[in-house]
């Protein structure tokens, strides 16, 4: 029974592997999810801020955007976490390194000790690709303040997923703020790829491999929201909208202009913001559906936008035809 | 084990220096220096100082690791079996110790396979029920149990199996180094090379990687058909930025006879990097890792 069972998860996660149309990510959902709505009645601030291009003045917008949240970060260890799963000249499929640049100014202005912390999905050589992405050129002392996650020592938590110990890095785990610095992107198995899905790069390489098998196996859906549940009450979400990717993402999309930048503590309610602005409907996309009233908020009527309305700013993403049924009206 | 040539050049002194200097006093290396030790740079640098009293200590360390079903875990605190385990075997073959250790983890490492290759998927593949991009028929190794078959595990497993076929043959063997190579060469890319895992996803062709690419040759020792592979290498190591990787595709070079320019430069501060780019010096230990063809090994007809 139970070799039958793990069969049946390895189609989903072979089907990941080979592209399988129908296979969306599993409907798993954490066994508490359904049973408990801890946020059933709250609202989250969200600000969205514009930004044409990368040479404007990113940490001016940030700033903005962080002040309207209401973000205290003076004291605290911070831990941006920059989205550079893979590099393409091509494409952009990364956390641009002037996004990531005006985060480090920003939060160090504001008061906090910050490093930058990434664990690529695809590739071994880490340092390698943030030569590639132009964070180690332009990024001062880039080497001196990042942490490859992959090769961390790490530190076991109990009770991720159906796993019981799971380990993760010892800088992810010691910070005092998370901020998931994503891209906005659609991605083929999840409809979208933004601060909760950025949590992937959390998982060590050193032990779980390259591409982050196990997070497959256990549901990409609810390996989004376990990484949520356990990281979001610490976490800050800045996604970078400004050029964004639309289309067969996360890697082989094609670049969008949105012109914003996003953020929030609740990392549900600027996901589900994100997906507006992408013209996306949040409530068709799984994850936030799970996550909804549970690990944030998704409803608009309940999320208070601070600056830029959405209507404002929203520019429909290409969506690959197995996900047009996302498309918001 | 090999001991120490008499003049190893500047470039290779300067690795091993480093990595004596940097050993932990466990024995074993973190990725880092100062960092808790791991597996993956322990057996590297293990590799790279065979015949150095600290490779003696590297091996002391990475033998309490073994569990008891003939797996390895990956550091002294996380209890989970590794695909390190093949360069643990290598190792002990290396050290001449072919003794119990080696044969349950030889025999850890015929029984472990991607977990895409089990009986229910291959049936849905051959209905056709669903769409896949490589043969999941062709057994490969994991990064850990339980997870899908990828090129890096898959050729240290065959590294490892290869070496072991000269003295631990057995028809279960030979036959997953037979199908570990078919299976590399099923998910090649169209452009010769190697991904990390797939040659598509949905459909769309995925580029090869200089890593990966470099190490799918290496595991394909002796093979005459990959000319092409050989061709993207060449042009690889002279375009990626990655030290990792150039390190790699100087080993396959070398393990497979061809021409390549030495590599030149001050040590990394990685430790892996630093342990592989030992070996892949001229008078490097990359020959621990040489297996002789497939055919050699009784797995290539």
């Amino acid at each position: 029974m139970t070799n039958n069972r793990r069969e049946i998860l390895a189609i989903a996660g072979a089907a990941s592997l080979a592209g399988f149309a129908g296979f969306r990510g599993g409907s798993q959902m954490h066994p508490d999810a359904k049973s408990k709505l801890p946020l059933a009645g709250q609202t989250s601030p969200v600000a969205v801020v514009k930004a044409a291009s990368y040479s404007e003045d990113l940490a001016g917008a940030m700033m903005r955007g962080i002040l309207e949240c209401g973000l205290d970060v003076a004291g605290k260890r911070v831990l941006l976490k920059p989205n550079f799963v893979e590099f393409d000249p091509n494409t952009c499929i990364n956390t641009d390194v002037a996004v990531v640049a005006a985060a480090l100014d920003v939060f160090r202005s504001l008061g906090a000790t910050v490093k930058i912390g990434e664990g690529p999905g695809h590739r071994r050589d880490t340092f390698a690709m943030a030569e590639l992405t132009r964070y180690r050129s332009e990024i001062a002392q880039f080497d001196d303040v990042f942490v490859d996650l992959n090769r961390e020592d790490v530190s076991p938590v109990q009770g991720f997923a159906d796993r019981g110990t799971f380990y993760f890095p010892n800088s992810v785990l010691a910070a005092d703020l998370i901020v998931s610095l994503a891209k906005m992107k659609t991605h083929h198995w999840a409809g979208a790829t933004l601060s909760m899905k950025n949590y992937f790069g959390l998982v060590p390489g050193s032990i779980y491999g390259w591409p982050k098998n196990e997070l497959h196996y256990i549901g990409i859906n609810k390996s989004i929201l376990e990484l949520t549940r356990i990281f979001g009450p610490k976490s800050f979400a800045l996604v970078d909208g400004i050029v964004g990717m639309e289309g067969n993402g996360p890697i082989q999309g094609t670049p969008k202009k949105a012109g914003v930048l996003v953020m929030g503590s609740d990392l549900a309610a600027v996901d589900a913001t994100c997906c507006r602005i992408m013209g996306i409907d949040p409530a068709r996309v799984e994850y936030l559906q799970g996550a909804a009233d549970r690990l944030g908020v998704i409803e608009e009527s309940r999320i208070e936008q601070r600056g830029e309305a959405i209507a404002g700013v929203r520019t429909n993403f290409q969506l690959i035809k197995e996900y047009s049924q996302l498309r918001l009206a | 084990m090999p001991g120490l040539s008499p003049d190893r050049g500047v470039y290779l002194e300067a690795r091993l220096g480093a990595l004596r200097r940097n050993q932990n006093s466990d024995g074993g290396w973190g990725y880092f220096p100062g960092k808790a030790s791991w597996l993956e740079p322990t057996a590297y640098a293990a590799l790279a100082l065979a015949g150095d009293p600290a490779a003696d200590r590297a091996w002391t360390l990475l033998s309490s690791w073994q569990l008891p079903d003939g797996s390895w875990k990956p550091s002294a605190d996380v209890n989970i079996s590794n695909w390190g385990t093949s360069l643990c075997a290598t190792i002990a073959m290396a050290r001449g110790e072919w003794g119990p250790p080696l044969k349950s983890s030889v025999n850890w490492l015929v029984g472990s396979t991607g977990i895409e290759s089990g009986w229910l998927n291959v049936l849905v593949a051959r209905l056709g029920l669903v769409k896949q991009e490589r043969d999941i028929s062709l057994k490969s190794w994991p990064w850990k149990p339980g997870n899908s078959g990828w090129v890096e595990p898959t050729v240290h497993a065959l590294v490892a199996l290869k070496l072991a076929a000269a003295r631990l043959s057995s028809p279960e063997l030979h036959e997953r180094v037979r199908m570990g190579e078919a299976q590399l060469l099923d998910v090649r890319s169209r452009d010769g090379g190697w991904n990390y895992g797939s040659p598509a996803a949905l459909g769309v062709d995925l580029p090869s990687f200089p890593e990966t690419t470099a190490l799918a040759l290496v595991a394909l020792q002796g093979r005459s058909d990959l000319g092409k592979a050989f061709d993207l290498a060449q042009r690889q190591i002279g375009e990626t930025p990655s030290p990792l990787a150039r390190a790699w595709l100087t080993i396959a070079m070398r393990l497979h006879g061809v021409k390549t320019a030495d590599l030149t430069g001050d040590p990394p501060l990685d430790t892996m990097i630093t342990a592989l780019e030992a070996l892949a010096a001229p008078q490097g230990n990359y020959k621990l890792m040489q297996t002789g063809t497939g055919a050699q090994a009784g797995a290539v007809a």
